[in-house]
């Protein structure tokens, strides 16, 4: 409880230099996205959440401190605060999490209609606990609050979709098809938002730049190889 | 300025009137009723207050027919506005639990560490819990644990078990200092204050938010373990880091000082100070501190008498004006002395040793006094506009400054004017600034290096051509002659030179009219044309019509503690006390009148023009006070030369510093903390420091002692007893200063460059102004 | 005995999400129709029909609505709270999924009432379903000229942006949610009398309507049918219809309109009857005070609601047979508002967290039966002194539970182990 530590013990704290850009990843989709979304409110800062649902689909399902990074820049706000915000949502993960998510609800209805069963279920299934990662990356484990579709009881969300009245059987067809596919749940989720934000031409628009960029740089290929 | 509306309110049966909007917290305080608090600071928005909840009083209305409709909840005070009719309590039973029940909360998570923990004494969390709180805690669970004590930059150590959540560090680093690197991460319970991924927190005023913290979650690594806070006495002092002059407290023990905290003056520094402030005057205590005086004798120092000294030191100056004249005497030094001392400094010089061979200025540019534009246009030497009013512009441009690192408290009001009364901010720099990047969306005009002239001329042309330049306070030629001048500047043109949009160009004209402050930093001081540039300044200014006002004008920021102090002084080869040039025949009358002495009347050498004297070999004796010109001179390869050829070197410092192992007599002297007087701030304002404790050796002197004492060797007694005396004597000579004795100086100090000044300018008046 | 329908009357239309099919059975005559009248008119209609905001606190929807500012000096927005949190609640995501452009429509005259330009649905991040499905009908009212420049030409402007949330319950809270649009931590804002209303400095400072989906989907009927049609359903007070979303021990869960004032004990009926035998009912979703069976014999509506010591809150109606321990119940629900303070108020922040560990405490067969009291005072240094409302909502049903269900803590701490013998599910913690 005291506090025996010994400054000298700790290294000197790492430091970001502020006036240089950090290193940019997003996509030129991703930067018309957010170019786009910012036009919806009258502050930069606003785009904070969807930015962050972009970052989370770039950055391929989880936001590593260069995701912030490159949000608070894009944003003009500070990297603290984007930390901030990252961490006040519980479904921006600031770990790597697994190709396929399996959200369950425990809450209130679930866990009076075997929600914990499930869950307990996908932990002997997948050999893992809540919380927790298959060694091979495929699955990870969660327990959440209410999902808000007590009608189904028990509940669980995976990427875009809930499924509900879940039993083990159910549950074992879900995991043989999710391991089938390989589509990542947690990146999709993300595009799917990102893309809610989108209305149709603003989706249009982003596409005619893209491809637009698309012809640029092939005539500039064309260019250089002619 | 409108009435402050009143509004009577009822505070726990006390009926009183407050202005309406007032915080009950507030008006609670005007009749003593106390209130306690965690979270609440006057200085600190509402936005994201009122989260410590311990403020809870009882809040009601009275109704027509005269019954009290009380509201269903407790409410803070700390965000509730006074409104006609309202009837508060505070100390009603429910009350009473309300805050017996915070702080059982805030004690769950807290740890009992307070035997070691640096707030104990002065903690708000331990004062409120033995008024208010419960006696025992029913809470029997293991509390929170989190890394204890670990540093986040070299100045500050963050407890996270100890944090309570009151957000004042994180509101603080949002809203004052607007770096925004502390906040908080998570929720719930496991919310905590950390930095980016625990990165350095490289605020420059980081320092604050350990003030600010009602408990010991965020404590200074300098401080910690030294002191407790009952063991310690306070004296007002005033930070002598750079030349903003905030108002500080140096806490000590017996001759040592133990921490630095602010001191309130809303004029100056409001409570902040800077890291540099808070942190930097540790070498006060430093153990390699001058003890005595020395002698060079066969090229080793070896220690001395004071009588030594001065009697060497009188002998070698009085053969120099013997075989030389005076003019082969000199001193250089005084923008780090009190108004008094640089007062003292060059009376010595002048009447003792007969000379005008005396500057303060290392920098880059050191012009004749009389070719100062802005005095002689402006009628302020150099800052136009006080630090308070700063905040009241409507635009700030800020042109050649890294204002975060110049002026940290300036640049807090620029911010203020920005975020709480939506200034337009302008910077122009040629590299990123860490400034900009306090401010949303400022408008960066990025000009190559060494092209401000071009920029400023831009500016004038465009302004010219938008029509709305004030030009009736420039005489028809002048402004004819300008119009020419700024001709060739075309927007297409600039933009070449400069490397700025037109775009951008355009978009500053905008913004620049009444009301914008000009905050000019180290590239216009150190700027090859310095004068030609401020004269491009002073005619943007008065363009703006901004030539006699509050809230806009031009400010040249100075570099050190006392650098216009000096000015005032006449520590210059060419200016009197109170700006008069040696040339003004009746101002040196008048002054040698006072002094019943003749005055030399030839402008004397400069700093550059001296050392590049004593590097010829003509300086017979260079006498340094307070300025290692070896290291800071921006030539040192000259001064290395001057010092090694002048005849006698002496140095009067508080340290050995590079230029001393030159010397030939080195004279310890006394630190801020050891002595008093008065420094005057770059805006002017005169303010006073007092003495917190004695000098590490007796032999250890101030700097006015040792003046006073050495003109006695020199044979021309200029009697000292105190500094008030020598005030006494600079407010006879120098009538802007007339108000700065010390029975009259008042509390927040007194701006000597009165507004009048420039009110009284008016074209014909050019010249005229005397400060 | 039966339900009845306003907002679900076409809800079983196949293709009633299309543009198409809603138009078909009168959708978008509501707003054409609004167009028509005054802002003036269409607010009074609002009045007229006694609506109550659905969110969870029933303030009537009409004194918002009035209570933005009439000039157009500053932008205007509309916020529609779709981020459905509370434990127990699911109408806003069958009425987003099922029924979007009757939501829309509702939002679009709300906007017109207000002279808001802007409107943002704030949709929590988990519904990517019914996000999607808004997306899609907002696209084509926006093909069809229900939105953006120049609406159906009557010279109106009005733009909805979908604002997707992140996980978070409390940007539920309408201030919570504006912190969540400006793109900051989703903690909520000063409340009058310490701040404006949002009604005058909502988003961005600027006035700002909030309304709950249900809310401002019962708008096109309003407009439609008239304010009074609307007030001769329900009570006096309660007007209207309302959708509970009946979950747990019913063999039919599922949502149901009914009538205000309708009988609890019709509503279960018509939810299939309870699984076994009946223990609780808690009708308002999470936050409100436990009802016991007992007690089930009232009138759904907020005054018999409150009568009866529980709320009508959020319609989030969850049924509970004898299986159910109470305590583990409630440690569960503890843990829930722990898990989404937002940690900015001490008494929530800390509270919430401490109860949880006095439950974990008793589950794990430590408790002393001092921790009852204990815990009750802690819900009292909760309740009414957390900067919102979740502060409260953590504190009532755990309050309401030790009330009527004290035996069963005692009994709990006395042999710690639930009293209740058939546990259908494993421990909690
Ligand atoms: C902690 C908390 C969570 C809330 N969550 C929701 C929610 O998920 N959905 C909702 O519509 N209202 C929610 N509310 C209520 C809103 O604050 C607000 O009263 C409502 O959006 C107003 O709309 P109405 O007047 O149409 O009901 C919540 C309130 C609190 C205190
Ligand atoms: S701004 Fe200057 S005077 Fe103020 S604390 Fe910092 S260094 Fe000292
Ligand atoms: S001082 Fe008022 S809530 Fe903290």
């Amino acid at each position: 409880m005291s506090e025996r530590i010994q400054l000298g013990e700790y290294p000197r704290v790492r430091r970001i230099d502020e006036k240089h850009p950090p290193e940019l990843r997003f996509s030129q989709k991703a930067v018309e996205e957010l170019e786009r979304i910012k036009q919806h409110y009258p502050t930069k800062r606003a785009a904070m959440l969807p930015a962050l649902w972009i970052a989370q689909r770039e950055y391929g399902g989880y936001l590593p401190p260069e995701a912030l990074m490159e949000v608070a820049y894009r944003l003009g706000t500070s990297y603290a605060v984007v930390q901030g915000v990252a961490t006040f949502y519980t479904m921006y993960n600031k770990r790597p999490v697994g190709r396929v998510m399996l959200e369950v609800c425990t809450n209130l209805t679930c866990s009076i209609c075997g929600g914990y069963e499930i869950l307990r279920y996908l932990e002997q299934k997948l050999g893992i606990k809540v919380g927790e990662t298959t060694p091979d990356g495929q699955f990870t484990l969660m327990e959440v609050e209410c999902l808000n579709d007590c009608g189904n009881a028990p509940v669980m969300q995976v990427g875009n979709r809930y499924f509900g009245n879940l039993t083990p059987e159910k549950i074992d067809a879900l995991i043989e098809q999710l391991k089938q596919s390989d589509e990542h749940t947690v990146v999709q989720l993300a595009d799917t938002i990102v893309q809610c934000h989108l209305s149709e031409s603003e989706r249009q628009d982003i596409e005619r730049a893209l491809e637009k960029a698309q012809s640029a740089r092939e005539a500039e290929q064309d260019g250089r190889d002619g | 300025m409108a009435e402050q509306e009143l509004v009577t309110i009822e505070i726990n049966g006390i009926e009183l009137q407050v202005p309406k909007g007032e915080m009950i917290i507030e008006s609670a305080k005007r009749i003593g009723v106390d209130i306690p608090f965690f979270c609440y600071h006057p200085r600190l928005g509402k936005e994201q207050a009122a989260n410590c909840r311990m403020c809870l009083v009882e809040a009601g209305t009275k109704q027509p027919d005269g019954s009290v409709r009380m509201m269903p909840k407790p409410q803070t005070s700390c965000t509730l506005p006074a409104s006609q009719g309202m009837v508060i309590f505070t100390d009603t039973v429910a009350i009473q639990k309300a805050r017996r029940g915070i702080l059982e909360f805030l004690l769950i998570n807290h740890p009992l560490d307070c035997p070691i923990c640096d707030r104990g004494g002065e903690c708000p969390l331990q004062n409120n819990t033995l008024f208010y709180g419960p006696a025992v805690s029913r809470f029997v669970e293991e509390k929170r644990h989190l890394p204890k004590a670990f540093p986040i930059s070299d100045y500050v150590v963050l407890d996270r078990e100890r944090c309570i959540h009151c957000a004042r560090c994180t509101r603080f680093s949002q809203e004052i200092s607007g770096d925004a690197q502390l906040d908080f991460l998570k929720r719930g319970a496991d919310t905590m204050v950390s930095t980016f991924y625990d990165t350095e927190f490289t605020s420059r005023f980081s320092g604050n938010t350990i003030e600010l913290c009602p408990v010991g979650a965020l404590t200074s690594r300098v401080y910690r373990f030294r002191a407790r806070p009952w063991d310690m006495k306070s004296q007002k002092s005033i930070c002598t880091r750079c030349s903003n002059g905030c108002n500080i407290w140096l806490d000590y023990r017996p001759n040592r000082l133990v921490r630095v905290l602010g001191r309130e003056n809303e004029a100056v520094n409001e409570e902040w100070t800077c890291d540099k402030g808070k942190f930097g005057h540790e070498y006060v205590n430093s153990d390699r501190r001058l003890l005595s005086p020395l002698i060079r004798k066969d090229g080793r120092f070896v220690t001395a008498s004071w009588v030594e000294a001065y009697q060497l030191i009188a002998s070698r100056i009085r053969q120099a004006v013997e075989q030389h004249g005076a003019k082969s005497v000199g001193a250089i030094g005084g923008a780090h002395l009190s108004n008094e001392e640089a007062y003292l400094l060059q009376k010595l010089m002048r009447v003792a040793v007969g000379t005008n061979n005396i500057d303060h200025r290392l920098e880059r540019i050191q012009l004749p006094l009389a070719d100062n534009p802005l005095l002689k246009r402006l009628g302020v030497p150099y800052a136009q506009n006080a630090i308070a009013d700063i905040e009241k512009a409507k635009s700030v441009f800020i042109l050649g400054s890294e204002l975060v690192d110049e002026q940290p408290i300036v640049f807090l009001r620029a911010r203020k004017a920005w975020y709480r009364r939506g200034a337009k901010v302008l910077i122009a720099y040629p590299e990123v600034t860490e400034t900009e990047l306090r401010f949303e969306e400022p408008l960066v005009l990025r000009y190559r290096e060494g092209t401000e002239a071009t920029l400023v001329n831009g500016l004038l042309h465009l302004l010219l051509a938008s029509g709305k330049a004030v030009t009736d306070r420039l005489p028809s030629e002048e402004f004819q002659a300008l119009q020419e001048s700024v001709r060739s500047y075309t927007p297409q043109q600039v933009a070449e030179v400069t490397g700025i949009s037109e775009q951008h160009l355009q978009e500053a004209i905008e913004w620049l009219g009444e009301g914008t402050v000009i905050l000019c930093g180290n590239k216009v001081r150190n700027h090859p044309d310095h004068a030609g540039l401020v004269h491009l300044l002073v005619n943007l200014t008065i363009l703006t019509g901004n030539a006699a006002r509050d809230n806009g004008g031009l400010n040249i920021l100075l570099p050190e503690v006392n650098s216009h102090g000096a000015a005032d002084m006449g520590v210059l080869p060419d200016g009197l006390p109170g700006h008069a040039t040696i040339g003004d025949a009746e101002a040196r009358r008048r002054i040698e009148r006072m002094w019943e002495v003749g005055l030399p009347w030839e402008p004397g050498l400069n700093t550059h023009a001296m050392l590049e004297a004593a590097a010829r070999g003509q300086m017979q004796v260079l006498y340094i006070v307070g300025e290692d010109v070896a290291q800071k001179y921006h030539d040192p390869e000259l001064a290395q030369r001057a010092l090694e050829n002048a005849g006698f070197v002496v140095v009067q410092d508080l340290f050995l510093t590079e230029t001393a192992q030159y010397a030939d007599v080195v004279l310890p002297a006394a630190s801020v903390a050891e002595k008093e007087g008065t420094f005057t701030n770059t805006e002017g304002r005169v303010q006073r420091f007092w003495k917190a404790f004695n000098s590490p050796s007796p032999e250890v002197k101030p700097d006015l002692n040792i003046f006073a004492e050495l003109a006695v060797y020199l044979g021309k007694p200029i009697p000292v007893f105190s500094a008030e005396q020598v005030m006494e004597e600079i407010a006879k000579v120098v009538p802007a200063y007339a108000s700065c004795c010390y029975e009259v100086l008042p509390a927040e100090g007194c701006r000597v460059v009165q507004n009048e000044a420039r009110l009284r300018l008016t074209p014909a008046a050019e010249g005229a102004a005397v400060l | 005995m039966a339900e009845l329908k306003v907002l679900f009357k076409d809800i079983d239309v196949p293709g009633i999400q299309t543009l198409e099919v809603y138009e078909q059975h009168g959708g978008y005559s509501a707003l054409r129709k609004a167009l028509g009248m005054t802002r003036q008119q269409v607010i009074d209609e609002v009045k007229a029909s006694g609506l109550r905001g659905r969110g969870g606190a029933g303030f009537p929807a009409w004194i918002k609505w009035n209570g933005i500012p009439k000039d157009e000096s500053q932008p205007h927005y509309v916020q529609c709270n779709a981020d459905e949190g509370e434990p127990g609640t699911f109408k806003d995501r069958e009425l987003m999924m099922r029924h979007p452009h009757q939501l829309i429509e509702g939002i679009i005259i709300a906007g017109y009432a207000t002279l808001s330009k802007v409107g943002y649905i704030y949709i929590r991040g988990e519904y990517t379903e019914p996000a999607r499905v808004m997306r899609r009908a907002i696209d084509e009212a926006y093909r069809a000229g229900y939105l953006g420049k120049n609406i159906l030409g009557s010279g109106v402007d009005f733009d909805l942006y979908i604002h997707m949330g992140a996980g978070s319950y409390e940007c539920g809270e309408e201030s919570a949610m504006m912190s969540s649009i400006m793109g900051e931590r989703g903690q909520p804002r000063l409340k009058f009398p310490h701040a404006p209303l949002p009604t005058i400095a909502g988003l961005w400072n600027c006035p700002t309507l909030i309304n709950n989906v249900e809310t401002l989907s019962c708008v096109p009927a309003i407009i439609r049918n008239g304010g009074a049609w609307y007030a001769s359903m329900g009570t006096e007070k309660s007007t209207g219809t309302k959708i509970f979303s009946v979950s747990g021990h019913v063999n039919k869960p599922g949502n149901y309109e009914v009538e205000m004032g309708t009988p609890l004990m019709e509503l279960l009926e018509l939810a299939g009857g309870v699984k076994g035998k009946l223990k609780a009912v808690i009708p308002g979703g999470s936050s409100v005070p436990i009802l016991p069976a007992e007690k089930c014999d009232v009138n759904l509506d907020y005054e018999s609601l409150q009568a009866a010591g529980t709320m009508l809150g959020s319609g989030g109606f969850m049924v509970l047979n004898d299986t159910v321990c109470i305590v583990r119940f409630m440690r569960r629900t503890a843990a829930f508002y722990a898990h989404e303070s937002c940690g900015k108020c001490t008494p929530c922040r800390e509270g919430t967290r401490w109860m949880v560990k006095i439950f974990d405490r008793i589950l794990a067969g430590g408790g002393r039966m001092e921790d009852i009291d204990l815990l009750l005072d802690i819900c009292d240094q909760i309740d009414g002194r957390s900067y919102c409302a979740l502060g409260d909502a953590a504190a009532w049903p755990i309050r309401a539970s030790i009330k009527h269900y004290r035996h069963e803590y005692e009994y709990f701490i006395k042999h710690g182990h639930s009293m209740v013998e058939a546990q259908r599910y494993s421990a909690a913690v």
